[in-house]
């Protein structure tokens, strides 16, 4: 089952298409990273899946209960919008207890999310502030915190790192990946390295279209492929032909990177791992770097170039 | 499970509680006090002023504290017809001279500047939150309609809560300034056309509110809510004087006065149910009418 599905969105600003025809799909449980150049449409895909745009046409169903209703989804999704700014005068704790009332939070368990939330990013000595006395990080980890208020089953996240420090982006991101399989976690963000580490499906959106969505695997084909980063050398093809012949090898003109390309079972990466190494280093090439199939970030650029 | 009432509720709390911590309502509160304060005190002092000039022409010792001469003037019957002839309706006239003085200053200070203090207070805030981003973090666990009705419903208490406090500076001064002031009938008196303003007000919290969901610019909606409020005035001077229902132009402006507060103010004047009812409901309707051309755009349009 998914917790999102986009069917041939169309969404206009007056005459700017930002959304083409999108489609997606987010199952349930997983964490999933939509990628994509400025103005390729994932603000608006997120904002329209939440109710805060209309779309223009298409179908949008939000927990397998059409688009986005007050009576049928209040509580059940959360959104972090992006360039959002919370009421300045408001308290940290009020706003999170007012936020936690609307989505029909009960007293006890709303006390207990808010405790929780603020604890996850780290706002527990500021709970007594006012939103304006905390600073462009600190805000960011309230906005991160409203998000998960109450657990809700469908999270979208815009932008989450974006004014993080490098520790509070760290523990925003064992956050999250503590909370894979227990809630559907959209995350759009330009770090792709961020997102390799943090999803297990991706989409590639381009101009209000879908290029390519697949689980992280799929694209990086981590099961099925292996590169070497070597010292520059004569890479000794045929030998690894012949040790390996069920695989396909391919070496760059410099020398320098060997691709390993394998079906079947991806633990035949150690199998395979270990015939290479053999033979390069009994022919005396130097490696600098074992990696599992390729990156995001090639697989993004070579999908969308 | 989301109740949009609870949900209203929560909003309208919230907004009288951002209001109090952004020192807004606090901005609010002092300015109808001192405006009243502020009136009242120059209320009394033309009155005393004018209670001289009639004492010196009648040749009488003048009075120490104002208010003596006024009290015996409003009981004369010449005054009285006086008044009879200047309201243009006798019944008006009998009811406005059973009021006492002060509290007739009040009222008329109350329907003049309330409308202008709401919309000035109320005008921004739908449109403020959409111009931060807020309101992106509150629509996913609420309705839009409930958003609207909780921020009206915040602003109408703080209406209240001012002009409560309107009425009790002008009682105050009037209390130690005035000679002769009843001030159980005053504080009575006061209080019900401070409720009566209140429901004049809502309509124009109602233009407010409406205005203020068309924007995203607080400023603009600010603007545009102070011409609707003068288009209003325009209005309203206008229909008083051509509406007749013996001509079709004549039926028309009373038409035109039905649909505006002002057609509705002079009743609010009276004490009498039979007329006072009906210009709250009508005051009420107009109030969430225009809301709700406000909401027709908010609820679909892009935030």
């Amino acid at each position: 089952m998914n917790a999102l599905e986009l069917h041939d969105v169309v969404k206009y600003y007056g005459r700017h298409q930002a959304l083409a025809g999108l489609d997606l799909q987010v199952p349930v449980g997983s964490i999933f990273g939509l990628v994509g150049s400025n103005g390729a449409g994932k603000t608006t895909a997120m904002a329209v899946s939440a109710g805060l745009l209309q779309a223009t046409s298409g179908k949008i169903n939000l927990l397998g209960q059409g688009p986005f209703t007050p009576a049928t989804h209040t509580g059940r999704i959360s959104l972090l919008p992006q360039d959002s700014r919370m009421p300045l005068h408001s308290h940290v704790d009020e706003l999170l207890m007012f936020y936690g009332r609307l989505q029909g939070l009960a007293e006890g368990a709303l006390q207990e999310s808010v405790d929780n939330v603020l604890d996850w990013v780290h706002l527990q000595d500021r709970r007594n502030s006012a939103v304006r006395t905390l600073s462009h990080g600190m805000m960011r980890r309230l906005t991160i915190a409203q998000a998960f208020l109450g657990h809700p089953e469908l999270v979208l996240l815009d932008e989450p790192m974006s004014g993080l420090d490098p520790r509070e982006a760290s523990r925003v991101r064992h956050i999250l990946l503590r909370r894979r399989g227990m809630q559907t976690i959209v995350i759009s963000s330009h770090n792709l390295h961020e997102l390799e580490t943090l999803c297990d499906r991706a989409a590639f959106i381009e101009h209000g279209k879908l290029v390519r969505q697949d689980t992280i695997d799929s694209i990086t084909r981590r099961g099925h492929s292996v590169t070497y980063k070597l010292l520059p050398g004569n890479i000794p093809i045929p030998a690894l032909q012949k040790a390996l012949p069920d695989t396909t090898i391919e070496g760059s003109t410099d020398g320098t990177i060997l691709t390993i390309k394998f079906q079947g079972d991806p633990d035949e990466i150690t199998r395979i791992n270990a015939k290479v190494l053999e033979i390069l280093l009994h022919s005396g090439i130097g490696v600098i770097e074992i990696r599992r199939g390729s990156d995001l970030e090639s697989e993004y650029l070579a999908a969308t170039s | 499970m989301w109740n949009p009432f609870r949900s209203t509720i929560n909003v309208a709390s919230h907004e009288l509680a951002d209001s109090i911590r952004s020192r807004r309502a606090i901005v609010l509160l002092i300015l109808y006090l001192a405006g009243s304060i502020v009136g009242t005190l120059i209320f009394i002092k033309v009155l005393h002023e004018v209670e001289t000039q009639v004492v010196k022409a009648m040749g009488l010792d003048p009075a120490k504290n104002p208010g003596g001469v006024t009290a015996t003037l409003w009981e004369s019957s010449h005054f009285r017809e006086i008044v009879v002839h200047l309201s243009g309706d006798r019944e008006i006239a009998e009811q406005l001279l059973r009021v006492p003085p002060l509290a007739l200053f009040y009222a008329w200070l109350s329907f003049a500047f309330a409308p202008l203090l709401v919309v000035l207070t109320a005008a921004p805030r739908i449109a403020e939150e959409v111009w931060s981003g807020s309101v992106r973090f509150a629509l996913f666990r609420t309705s839009r309609g409930a958003w609207c009705m909780g921020k009206y419903i915040g602003q109408a208490c703080q209406i209240f809560l001012a002009l409560l406090l309107s009425a009790a500076g002008a009682w105050l001064v009037g209390f130690i300034r005035m000679e002769h002031f009843a001030p159980a009938d005053s504080m009575i008196t006061m209080f019900l056309f401070a409720v009566k303003a209140w429901i004049y007000s809502l309509a124009f919290l109602g233009l407010a509110t409406g205005i203020s969901q068309f924007f995203s610019s607080p400023n603009i909606a600010t603007a545009i809510s102070f011409v609707a409020l003068m288009i209003m005035g325009i209005l309203g001077a206008i229909s008083s004087h051509l509406a007749n229902p013996n001509t079709i132009c004549g039926k028309i402006w009373d038409l035109v006065n039905l649909l505006i507060p002002s057609g509705h103010k002079i009743d609010l004047w009276r004490t009498d149910p039979d007329h006072v009812i009906p210009a709250v409901v009508f005051l009420f309707a107009l109030s969430i009418a225009y809301m709700l051309i406000g909401h027709s755009y908010f609820s679909r349009r892009d935030l």
